[in-house]
């Protein structure tokens, strides 16, 4: 299942993140689950409403559901999420 | 020579896993919100169509076949049986889908 080692190129839905850093100031500290994903956007569902957050210029600290908690540089997950699966990467964000 | 089915040899592996993520995910959404399912079971159909694996049964039934919209028994679908055969019909978009029933299974799990 879903691990650290696999979660760039496993399903983001449904699990709870917080927004670390992003390209706008604004967007940091967002917290809640995430709802949808597209190429270039997560949208999470927080404590009042649904937050649009790019991808690029963000980290995002996910919670696995067993409790692993892992730091990814969103730049690297800019892709669309059926595109995701065979992502290749060397160096990744922990 | 033979093509090379997939960059990943757990590709396929994570590709089943997430589609049953995915509708689990689905589940939980639609009391919520059912255009958050309706998007998990778009995202499911492009992943199994992308790796080229097939969407299990219990996954394939609960969505429809005609407009993809993510459906519940009782709320925004109506299951019937008649001649040997379940028929489901979409409160969405008022489609049925018919599946026999009582055949050996020939072709995989279909």
């Amino acid at each position: 299942m879903i691990s650290p080692q696999n979660v760039l190129r496993h399903e983001l839905i449904g699990l709870d993140v917080l927004v670390v850093r992003a390209g706008n100031p604004g967007h940091t500290g967002v917290k809640g689950r995430i709802v949808d994903e597209t190429r270039n956007t997560l949208v999470i569902s927080g404590e009042s409403r649904l937050k649009r957050i790019p991808k690029k210029f963000s980290v995002f600290r996910l919670t696995l559901p067993d409790g692993v908690l892992v730091e990814i540089d969103g730049t690297v997950l800019v892709m669309a999420p059926e595109k995701r699966i065979n992502l290749h990467l060397k160096n990744r964000g922990k | 020579m033979a093509m090379k089915k997939s960059s990943h040899p757990n590709s396929r592996r994570i590709a089943r896993e997430r589609i049953a993520v995915l509708f689990q995910q689905a589940r939980l959404f639609f009391p919520v919100n059912p255009a958050w399912s309706n998007r998990c079971v778009e995202l499911a159909r492009k992943i199994a169509m992308r790796q080229r694996i097939r969407i299990e049964r219990q996954h394939r039934r609960c969505f429809c076949q005609h407009c993809y919209a993510f459906l519940v028994p009782g709320v925004n679908m109506r299951v019937r049986i008649q001649r040997g055969k379940v028929i489901v019909t979409c409160l969405h978009c008022h489609r049925q889908t018919r599946f026999p029933i009582g055949r050996t299974h020939v072709r995989g799990n279909g």
